[in-house]
């Protein structure tokens, strides 16, 4: 019954065109419409950032997103980080701290620490803390997210170091 | 529910976006993220929205004239990146930076912030005298904020910007928003303050306050008592007492009125160089010397472990979003379900009517309990739940009917063309009310569901020969178990006719057998599947989401997806049992215990689901882990129409520990004892009989985690008032005793699998849930310790009853006994049958090979090459004969029947350095210290895992986390309420030790990991709550205006 719109938008590096009820939020067109269930919905508010993406670089949650206010939009979905190079070295570093348990959070807090990352990649703790204020994680004590994520500073700092001798 | 029907109009200049305003039931929208929340609770949505983002000119800082223009499309985001903010406007700055959470600011705009006449931004911008500039009609104007606020808004309005003065002369600044969590929370209230000083003279202040329910407001009165003093004449005590009078702000049912004005005042006077009134803090020296940690306890950290840290196998497809979840699954030819709650707390069903929905095209099925073939009654307990509603409603959660349709949109028109008519019953919602006499019936067995008592010794003459008595009651929230990964799943019918259950779960056969009930279906037609789970911790150890989807599948034939949103999820979905604990302790001279009685009630909510279990628990830790002659013990269970309670994390345990380790502090304070030495008195000794006189295992290790205790470098940390005086620190310790497995009386069964598969991979088939524990990799890591192959040989098949054998549930710290019997138990047999196996192929005799990393070896080799992959093996074998073992056994228990009791124990002693705030009462953790001692770690990264998720879990179930219910109905919806521990609540350091050690011939193994780590953080906070203050908060979460008044007692 909703007003279908017809949208263009680039959806992880590809021109997409879809028509959605122009109130359709864009976790449900990822998750429902798309295919793409990496981004979780896990609120539906905008209260605990599972459903993070990138929109023009800049991290924001689906779930708050309607159709209408993403024409012409860049958007990077949990998906689409296969194509970032740091987004890499932080999935790399988090995985092998073993930064999360259930991992239902993981892929918002991964899209929210490469927007991070991305544009100060010396963050310490304390950006870090302040940069996944956002971001709920219910199985763990944040402490192995923050460790995962200095260790890919650190990382991304050296990217040669860092490398496994299996590599 | 009346389906959305919206129409976006994108003007391009303000004259037209106020016409199509002007046009009735459109809403004006900038970024528009208060709209979900809006439309959450109910508000109604516009027909139209008007997207202002074409408007020109609405974007974007600028400066001119000393003054800073901020278009009202500028994003909070983009306030906060802004250099000239952050040099010309630190204050604002300040501000932007606690509004929202991140993600959420690069969004939000600053005119939705002012536009919505409730913003956090709004006393930060009074303070600053700004101005708005905005459009009707009538036209364009600028009027200063203040009066802007106070105007009527009958006409519709743009505002298209904010001007801000910047300061000339330097200012002095405060600002702190005090909200329910340390970051992206609702603001209790917001106070802001600057003054503008010359030659130590106040010259002008400007204060004000605003934020959440707090109408923004400057303080016009406390400013002129400012005006003009010498700053060292002012009396702040007159101040605050100005500040508190003129602020107005209301009660709500988190904070009250007055706690709002009193920390407003705080927060001002102190901001302004007043400092905190009340009580000077008494210094307390860092401990000198520290004994010896026990022999053989290690910190847990990935840069001690070396090669015992591993990678968890499904870590990487869970960090890059790969991991299909039982809710992640889509077809094309997939119903979408959803399932009619009632709404309504407590009330007889007149008649339920669904025509008008099944008449709607797309709607496939409707389910209601005509549809239930056959028993309409659920519980892992008492099957006291109907699967769906058919004479009663009893909590605002029931189930009454599930639709299944096309797609979403029509599911949800559908609900809302269910006519169900109600007759309301009296609403039941305190558990003590609920057994008063005359209290209306819940269930026709009354409202008291169970009750335990235990006695033993002679209580009377305990306390009549005591020296000491402390008297407290301990209340313990309703906490929710928050997963991230609400309660969903899909099912199927296969080509086989075998009904398919993919749910997230902790027990599937258990589902099954549930189901199979419900469904009149033999278990056979049934297959459950559980794995992989999005977190757990007890809340979908019952059913959940299972029988409507089954109904709804077996109806249709077809496919069906549900998931719960979140805020079904909070209002369906199992909570904690709030109790209230009333301990009554005794001890003589020496400080040695005579005599402990208690006394619980607690709140099962409208079913029982496993509130006995829970409440049964919390008695056997009646006496945490110290012996105690004299004891007397009561609880009473009830029904109430709040929710349903049952299984999490600890399971009473916990919020009885919160009670006796609060009441060992206060019997050591009035002994002259220091916490240790009181505990070293009352401790059980190792091979003693446990609480109930059952026989317990043995490898105790409490005194050793009391040495660890006392030896811990947190006692050399600073204690006292903090360097700005504006925090009180101190450090408290709390013992850790937790029952492992169900107990005596239930049927606990272990067992599982372990094959060599086709491909060559060692199959380890579990009963068993990886709900994100780490059974993986700790799976991994028990048979590739058992077999002698490596943990990449070994690939776990776990949460499918079509697949595992039975292994229990998971639950109640005994998984990681299960897999570590399995594996034990299994393995010999399953090597001896490969061994026999290569040895055939290879011509060798069987004992002169062994199993190693990647296949076969020589026995005593040092090569690293196998003879034989575990691939090329299986390839050469009959598939219907591949080496399998099997092994079921039940948990270990104990010789008590009388009651249930545990036979294992996990033992911890948990340190909390904290800092509570002289201005708002709150408590930040600022150390987490875990000393655990449950045997040989099986994996130690998801052991340390476990330690600090169940440590946050506790410091939220400490400070910040409760299902508020009013009257039967849920006051938290969301997480936007239910405050759920961000990472700015997570404490400074968390440190986890652990003691592996077992004693000689001990048969156990490792004791679960599970629920050692929320066991003793609430009573730890608790008691370095009293080092600081001398106060123990009785409530959890702690109520930071008791705090404050305990501050403020003389």
């Amino acid at each position: 019954m909703t007003t279908g719109i017809a949208l263009t938008f680039r959806l992880n590096g590809e021109d997409r065109f879809i028509d959605v009820s122009a109130d359709m939020r864009l976790i449900d067109i990822l998750r429902d419409r798309l295919g793409l269930s990496a981004a979780k919905k896990a609120c539906g508010i905008g209260r605990c950032g599972a459903c993070s993406v990138l929109v023009d670089g800049r991290a924001v949650n689906a779930c708050l997103l309607m159709a209408w206010q993403i024409e012409g939009a860049d958007i990077l979905t949990p998906e689409g980080l296969d194509a970032v190079p740091e987004a890499a070295i932080i999935r790399r570093a988090l995985a092998e701290e073993n930064a999360f348990q259930c991992g239902y959070c993981a892929p918002g807090f991964t899209i929210v620490l490469t927007a991070l990352l991305r544009e100060c990649p010396d963050a310490g703790e304390r950006e870090i803390r302040a940069a996944l204020e956002g971001n709920i994680c219910r199985c763990t004590g944040y402490h192995s997210i923050i460790r995962g994520s200095l260790a890919a500073t650190q990382a991304i700092a050296r990217p040669d170091a860092a490398k496994s001798p299996d590599d | 529910m009346t389906p959305s029907v919206v129409q976006v109009l994108r003007p391009a200049s303000l004259k037209d976006a106020l016409a199509c305003a002007a046009t009735g039931d459109a809403r004006l929208v900038a970024g528009g993220t208060a709209l979900q929340l809006e439309w959450a609770k109910g508000l109604p949505q516009p027909r139209r929205l008007v997207d202002l983002g074409r408007i020109a000119g609405l974007k974007g800082i600028a400066i001119a004239g000393g003054e800073l223009r901020i278009g009202a499309l500028t994003t909070l985001g983009d306030l906060e990146r802004n250099q000239l903010v952050q040099d010309k406007l630190p204050l604002l700055d300040a501000a932007v930076r606690t509004t929202a959470g991140p993600a959420v600011r690069n969004l939000a705009t600053i005119g939705g912030n002012i536009a919505g006449r409730a913003g956090c931004l709004l006393p930060v911008l009074l303070a600053l005298d700004a101005r708005i500039e905005s459009s009707t009609a009538a036209g364009q104007r600028i009027m200063p904020l203040a009066e802007w606020l106070q105007e009527r808004h009958g006409d519709t309005e743009i505002v298209e910007a904010v001007i801000v003065h910047i300061p000339e002369t330097p200012v002095g600044w405060t600002h702190r928003k005090v909200g329910l969590r340390a970051a992206f929370t609702p603001s209790v209230i917001s106070a802001v303050g600057l003054t503008e000083i010359a030659d130590g003279c106040v010259v002008a202040a400007r204060l004000a306050v605003g934020g959440g329910p707090v109408a923004p407001a400057r303080l016009r009165g406390a400013e002129a008592l400012l005006a003009g003093l010498r700053l060292h004449e002012i009396d702040w005590r007159v101040i605050r007492a100005a500040i508190e009078s003129e602020t107005a702000a209301p009660d709500d049912a988190f904070r009250s009125a007055r706690y709002r004005r009193k920390v407003a005042a705080n927060a001002l006077v102190h901001g302004l160089g007043g400092g905190p009134d009340g009580q000077s803090s008494r210094r307390l020296a860092p401990a000198a010397r520290l004994p010896s940690p026990p022999p053989g306890e290690i910190r847990l950290d990935r840069s001690l472990a070396g090669e015992r840290w591993h990678m968890r196998p499904d870590g990487p497809a869970k960090v890059e979003g790969r991991l299909q979840y039982l809710t992640d699954h889509r077809r094309l030819d997939m119903l979408v379900g959803r399932i009619l709650r009632a709404g309504i707390p407590h009330a007889r069903i007149l008649a339920i009517d669904t025509s008008a929905a099944e008449a709607l095209p797309g709607v496939a099925a409707i389910v209601t309990h005509r549809d239930i073939a056959g028993s309409n009654a659920f519980g892992i307990l008492v099957q006291d739940q109907p699967a769906l509603c058919f004479d009663k409603v009893r909590y605002v959660g029931d189930a009454v009917a599930a639709v299944a349709a096309v797609d979403a949109e029509t599911t949800e028109r559908a609900l809302g063309l269910i006519k169900v008519s109600y007759r309301p019953l009296p609403v039941v919602s305190d558990a003590e009310a609920a057994l008063s006499v005359g209290t209306e019936p819940i269930h026709a067995t009354g409202n008291l569901l169970r009750s335990f008592d235990f006695e033993r010794g002679d209580i009377d003459d305990g306390f009549a020969r005591a020296a000491h008595v402390v008297e407290a009651v301990y209340e313990t929230p309703r906490q929710m178990h928050g997963f991230m990964e609400t309660e969903g799943g899909y099912a199927f019918v296969d080509d086989d006719g075998v009904l398919n259950v993919c749910a997230g779960g902790q027990y599937g056969l258990r589902d099954r057998l549930q189901l199979s009930r419900i469904l009149g279906l033999p278990e056979d037609r049934i297959r459950v599947v559980t794995s992989p789970t999005g977190g757990a911790f007890g809340g979908k150890d019952e059913l959940t989401v299972q029988p409507a989807l089954a109904l709804l599948a077996l109806k249709t034939g077809r496919p069906v997806r549900l998931q719960l949103d979140r805020a079904e999820s909070v209002l369906a979905g199992t909570k904690r049992n709030a109790m209230k604990i009333r301990m009554r302790t005794a001890c003589d001279s020496n400080g040695v215990l005579l005599a402990q009685q208690v006394e619980v009630i607690s709140d099962a909510g409208a079913y029982a689901s496993l509130g006995p279990g829970v409440l049964e628990t919390a008695l056997e830790h009646a006496c945490g882990p110290y012996a105690v002659p004299h004891v007397r013990t009561s609880g009473r269970l009830a029904y109430t129409n709040n929710g349903v309670c049952g299984a999490f994390r600890g399971f009473g345990a916990n919020q009885m520990a919160f009670a006796v380790e609060c009441q060992m502090d206060r019997l050591a304070a009035q002994c002259g004892l220091d916490v240790f030495e009181i505990r070293r008195r009352n401790m059980r000794k190792p091979g003693m009989r446990g609480y109930l006189g059952q026989t317990v295992a043995p490898s105790e290790r409490l005194m050793e985690m009391l040495q660890a205790a006392a030896a811990d470098p947190i006692w050399q940390k600073p204690r006292g008032i903090s360097k700005d005086g504006t925090e009180i620190v101190g450090v408290g310790m709390a013992m850790n005793y937790q029952g492992n497995g169900l107990g005596t009386l239930p049927p606990d069964p272990g067992g599982g699998a372990l094959r060599l598969a086709p491909d060559g991979a060692i199959e380890a088939l579990y009963g068993l849930d990886e709900m994100g524990q780490g059974l993986l990799t700790s799976i991994q890591a028990a048979v590739a310790a058992a077999l002698g192959c490596s943990r990449d040989d070994v690939r776990p098949v776990t949460g499918d009853t079509g697949r595992t054998p039975e292994s229990g549930s998971t639950t109640a710290s005994r998984s990681t006994y299960v897999v570590w019997k399995v594996a034990e138990a299994a393995a010999p047999a399953l090597a001896r049958d490969i061994l026999a196996a290569a040895g055939e192929r290879l011509g060798r005799n069987p004992a002169a090979l062994a199993i190693a990393p990647g296949g076969i070896v020589e026995r005593g080799s040092n090569s690293g090459v196998p003879l034989l992959s575990f691939a090329t093996l299986a390839e050469g074998l009959d598939p219907e004969r591949l080496p399998f073992a099997v092994t079921s056994f039940e948990f270990p228990k104990t010789d008590y029947l009388r009651g249930n009791a545990r036979m294992i124990f996990a033992f911890g002693a948990t340190l909390a350095r904290v800092a509570v705030s002289r201005i708002t009462g709150q408590v930040r953790v600022l150390d987490l210290h875990q000393h655990t001692a449950a045997g040989p770690i099986l994996d130690l990264a998801a052991y340390l895992g476990q330690m600090e998720g169940g440590g946050m879990q506790g410091v939220g179930f400490t400070l910040t986390e409760d299902t508020v219910m009013q009257n039967g109905r849920y006051v938290t919806a969301n997480l936007d309420t239910y405050m759920l521990p961000s990472i700015a609540d997570a404490p400074e350091t968390m440190t986890t030790f652990a003691l592996e050690d077992l004693d000689p011939g001990d048969p156990f193994g490792p004791r679960g990991a599970g629920e050692l780590g929320i066991g003793a953080v609430t009573p730890a906070i608790a008691n370095a709550v009293a080092d600081a203050i001398g106060w123990w908060p009785p409530r959890a979460p702690f109520d930071p205006e008791e705090l404050l008044d305990a501050l403020e007692a003389p």
